[in-house]
């Protein structure tokens, strides 16, 4: 585990101010929230931006955690402060925290709590190990609820899909010490899942104070980005290309669906691009299930043959069609 | 660090009625206070439940708790007040619908 430097993190002084501390925040949650930021590694900056800035505007965790003071090198003796480092990186002190009472109960963390390092969960992360340490008498309450993204294919919303996540959190050894753990779960995600939808892992969150249960871990799912389909609840909208043979004179075309299958759909005869078609409860499954929409797009064969070149030639003679009948002006007499 | 492997589990869909208000206080790391104002000036839409609906029977649905957990994130890390940061969720929601219609 690595010595993480909140104060480098947010690109302040260990002098600055808590105002100074809030406005480098601010500053750069704004250059890097996921949901605005261009930058390729937005969410895990913003992440670290989160954890600096909980200990930072926090006066007892800022305190405590300035105890621990830059990493000396290995080697250099341990104390009571200052941390060690050795083979298995920084570990802080045992006790280091005495005497200091993090506020905003078990755990003492707000917000993302599932997104902070092994290096915050050591330190702030656990409430019986808050506890165990000394940190000062807490009320029992239930514990934190997490939540973390989870992205999946439009296909595991029809089908269903097991996932698996790694989950950190945080144990006393035998010497009393923290030790960050990580736990890996196979989390199967139901059949009819929507964009935005939260499953709940219940008792998966932060541990409860004593004798009160743990917090439930929630999972925000998103689909992976797919040109094919767009989503709205469970509808489901895929562009159809169709020959113009097809949309004059109708016909029946094979359509691939998200969930991987085949259906066989008419399309009606004198069907104009744009098109859309409606097959009743082919979206997302549930109660009630989604519906598919078909918007035709009709595509034309190239003339790039002699022989295609005279079909077209054929249509220009026989059809007398002009396409911008409606649009130019009619004669006045 | 130690790592542990866990057998596996299977999610709840959290349907559009689920949490009651103090659940849903609790999921988004907020007070039942906070989410009572929020409801009652409009800042969070409930569905129509009728006049007279006590609070207690309120139903929350996915889609407050992600609003709800922004708002609270921008009331929280700048100062907000909770108009300007239901715009700041109102835009951010507009934004993932139009980039879902793009395929992005």
């Amino acid at each position: 585990m690595d010595f993480k430097d909140y104060y480098q993190t947010l690109g302040v002084e260990r002098g600055a101010d808590a105002a100074a501390v809030k406005k480098a925040y601010r500053r750069l949650a704004r250059k890097y929230h996921p949901d605005v930021s261009k930058e390729p590694d937005a969410a895990a900056r913003m992440s670290e931006l989160n954890e600096a800035y909980a200990v930072l505007s926090d006066p007892e965790k800022r305190a405590a955690y300035d105890t621990l003071g830059p990493q000396r090198p290995t080697g250099a003796g341990q104390g009571a402060s200052g941390g060690e480092r050795g083979a298995q990186g920084f570990q802080p002190p045992p006790g280091w925290a005495s005497g200091f009472e993090f506020s905003g109960g078990p755990g003492g963390m707000e917000g993302e709590g599932a997104d902070y390092s092994d290096f915050f969960e050591s330190l702030f992360g656990h409430a019986a190990a808050a506890q165990g340490r000394g940190g000062g008498a807490r009320q029992a309450a239930r514990g934190r609820d997490h939540h973390a993204r989870i992205d999946i294919d439009l296909a595991d919303a029809y089908a269903g899909a097991t996932r698996a996540m790694h989950l950190r959190s945080a144990r006393l050894d035998g010497e009393g010490r923290v030790q960050p753990t990580e736990r890996t779960l196979e989390v199967r995600i139901p059949q009819g899942v929507k964009e935005g939808q939260l499953i709940r892992l219940a008792g998966y969150g932060a541990p409860g104070g004593e004798g009160m249960p743990a917090g439930d871990l929630y999972l925000e799912v998103h689909f992976n980005p797919d040109a094919r389909w767009q989503v709205e609840g469970r509808d489901v909208t895929q562009t159809l290309r169709v020959a113009p043979w097809e949309a004059a004179l109708g016909g029946d075309v094979d359509v691939t669906t998200p969930a991987g299958g085949t259906l066989q759909v008419t399309v009606p005869a004198g069907s104009r691009p744009g098109r859309k078609l409606r097959l009743k409860g082919r979206g997302i499954p549930g109660n009630p299930a989604g519906d598919m929409y078909l918007v035709l797009d009709i595509v034309w064969p190239p003339a790039d043959t002699p022989r295609a070149r005279e079909l077209y030639a054929a249509m220009a003679r026989d059809l007398a069609f002009d396409p911008r009948a409606d649009a130019n002006p009619t004669p006045r007499s | 660090m130690s790592r542990e492997t866990s057998s596996s589990v299977t999610g709840v869909l959290l349907d559009d009625d689920t949490l009651g208000l103090h659940d849903f206080a609790h999921t988004c790391a907020v007070e039942p206070h906070w989410v009572i104002e929020r409801v009652e000036s409009g800042l969070i839409e409930l569905p129509a439940q009728g006049d007279g609906v006590d609070r207690v029977q309120w139903r929350f649905a996915s889609t407050h708790v992600v609003r709800a957990r922004r708002m609270a994130f921008v009331e929280r890390t700048m100062d907000a007040n909770p108009e300007l940061a239901a715009l700041v969720a109102d835009l951010e929601e507009e934004i993932a619908r139009l980039r879902r219609r793009l395929g992005d």
